[in-house]
């Protein structure tokens, strides 16, 4: 028999749910069992309860966890009814979540110098990991993208890291420069030194980070997003399709071996 | 421990109770072995299984609507021989914890069908019994395409009756179910489980694409269940064979419907997404609301629907 999921049932309350840029919220929650179990790009499927015909979970990343306080931090945008409802949670409001899901990010353990390329909503995963890395001493650069300057997240963050390059990219060029955060992170790459990369951000931008990396022959992990029923390996809805055939998001991802990802 | 007898004879399936879980909603049942003790349920019905892997159908599988969801998952499974060493072991000790297992069979033809089951007989001796799935949505051949008219569900049942003694459940697609019944209750089906998920679409308007990789999927979840109420209503009255009532149960009452309805069994399905152990809950609920009736055995309300 396959492992089953790490993921266990936690009820957690709200701490703090605040507007971090245009159309993103940082929700704080307490569930102490949940914050002492999380790696770096794991994932938790959140009960977003109030409307009796929205039933699935919210599969979402999350962007620190706080053993000692026992609390968890996750970045979310507002993109549909059901994070809508999430923003309006109040300090002290009650549900539940399936986690930690799936397996996070496998870092070489003799990287040294590593990349994070991070766009739009895709922060908070690779945000997490660098602060992991530059605790322990690893060098880390990071390209961070967003639409407009409005909706860039973790620019402060990784700069307030203090060991590496933080390059930021808009599409509108409101902050950092015009254009993807591929460009800077094509630009890195080619210049040479990293171990590893780490991405999570829209499939296309995904898609060039990795060509970049394999370009330069350095091993690359994106974490991917897709549509999910269960979250623990029951459902066969979240399938991503690899040289290794269909696997699934939630147990073999959600971070894949970028080379072995054949549609993003 | 309930005051009324729970236990069901389905189709030759003695279950402890009339808890079921719907294929390909529940996996193999390891998937929730740290997130429930599946051993409390009356049975639990495997991922459809075809004699060689399928690899199912591309990204996106799965949308969520209005108090349900639709998938176009494509019967991904690993094969009959892969499915019997990986899962049998821990299958084979939930069947010794009193849970029965139910396999579900897939296949593209008849052919198929034959051979998944004469491999699912000979490689799992565990199994109470098989489901066999002639009414998929979301295949471009089998599925839905046989079980959609009496003769087709006919002879596919034919052919499988011949291969094995143990019990043989139809998983009915959600068209002519009086007809399709009869047809397969003459065939020697023991069992029908009523209904599968129900053909349906769902268009982004923005970019004017399918929500799903193809342009149909299965819709479920509890909009289904009064659909699903009716046929299994209609199933039972038109054959003498057991019924298993699948559709939307999120609460013991919506099992309760299927049981009042005429169903021997009640299959819990996307609940169990939601909420890992609804399917505990739901057999809970379903015993408080059988002793609310004054019965002693819960077969006493089979059908016991009055209009």
């Amino acid at each position: 028999m396959p492992n089953p999921s790490p993921a266990r049932m936690h009820d957690f309350e709200v701490v703090t749910n605040e507007k971090i840029a245009d159309g993103i919220f940082s929700l704080v929650i307490l569930a102490p069992r949940l914050a002492s179990a999380l790696k770096p790009g794991q994932f938790v499927n959140v009960r977003v309860p109030g409307d009796a015909s929205e039933l699935l979970r919210i599969p979402l990343s999350y962007v620190a966890a706080d053993p000692q306080a026992g609390t968890v931090e996750i970045w979310y945008a507002v993109v549909g009814n059901g994070t809508q409802r999430m923003s309006e949670w109040k300090p002290g409001f009650k549900s539940d979540l399936l986690g930690p899901g799936g397996h996070g990010w496998c870092v070489p353990e003799d990287a040294s110098r590593v990349l994070v390329v991070g766009g739009g909503i895709g922060v908070p995963p690779v945000l997490c990991l660098a602060r992991d890395l530059a605790a322990a001493g690893v060098a880390v650069d990071a390209c961070v993208g967003a639409a407009t300057a409005d909706k860039l997240v973790g620019v402060e963050d990784f700069e307030a890291l203090g060991c590496g390059t933080v390059r930021v990219a808009t599409d509108d060029g409101s902050a950092g420069s015009c254009g993807f955060c591929t460009d800077p992170a094509a630009e890195l790459l080619a210049a040479g030194g990293y171990d590893y990369v780490a991405t999570c951000g829209p499939g296309v931008m995904m898609s060039k980070v990795a060509q970049a990396a394999a370009d330069a022959g350095v091993y690359c992990e994106a974490s991917l997003e897709r549509m999910m029923s269960c979250g623990f390996g029951a459902c066969s809805t979240c399938n991503v399709e690899t040289t290794s055939g269909m696997q699934g998001a939630c147990m073999c991802g959600p971070v894949f071996d970028a080379s072995k990802v054949v549609v993003w | 421990m309930s005051q009324v007898n729970m236990a069901v004879d389905f189709g030759g399936v003695k279950m402890k109770n009339p808890i079921n879980t719907a294929s390909g909603t529940f996996g193999q049942g390891w998937q929730f072995s740290e997130l429930m003790d599946v051993s409390q349920l009356g049975a639990i019905t495997t991922k459809g299984c075809a004699a060689e892997p399928w690899p199912g159908n591309p990204a996106p599988r799965m949308t969520e609507v209005r108090g349900g969801m639709m998938n176009s998952v494509g019967l991904q499974n690993p094969g009959v021989e892969a499915f019997a060493r990986d899962y049998g072991p821990w299958l084979d000790e939930l069947t010794g914890k009193g849970t029965q297992v139910i396999c579900q069979v897939a296949g593209h033809s008849t052919e198929e069908y034959v051979r998944a089951l004469e491999m699912f007989d000979e490689l799992c001796p565990w199994a109470a019994g098989f489901e066999i799935n002639v009414s998929c949505p979301n295949i471009a051949a089998g599925g839905a395409a046989c079980g959609s008219t009496p003769d087709g569900a006919a002879e596919v049942m034919r052919a499988c009756r011949k291969v094995t003694d143990r019990p043989l459940f139809v998983k009915m697609a959600p068209v002519r179910i009086p007809e399709i019944s009869r047809a397969l209750e003459a065939e020697g089906a023991d069992g029908l489980t009523v209904i599968n998920s129900i053909p349906g679409m769902a268009i982004d308007v923005h970019t004017r694409r399918s929500k799903l990789s193809k342009p149909t999927g299965g819709l479920s979840g509890p909009l289904c269940h009064p659909i699903a109420v009716r046929m299994v209503w209609e199933a039972a009255n038109a054959v003498d064979i057991p019924v298993c009532g699948v559709g939307g149960v999120m609460t013991g009452e919506d099992a309760a419907e299927f049981i009042l309805a005429g169903a021997c069994c009640v299959s819990v399905g996307m609940a169990s997404f939601v909420e890992p152990d609804a399917s505990v809950r739901i057999l809970r609920e379903l015993e408080e609301w059988a002793e609310s009736q004054g019965v002693r055995d819960i077969n006493e309300l089979i059908g016991a629907f009055e209009c």
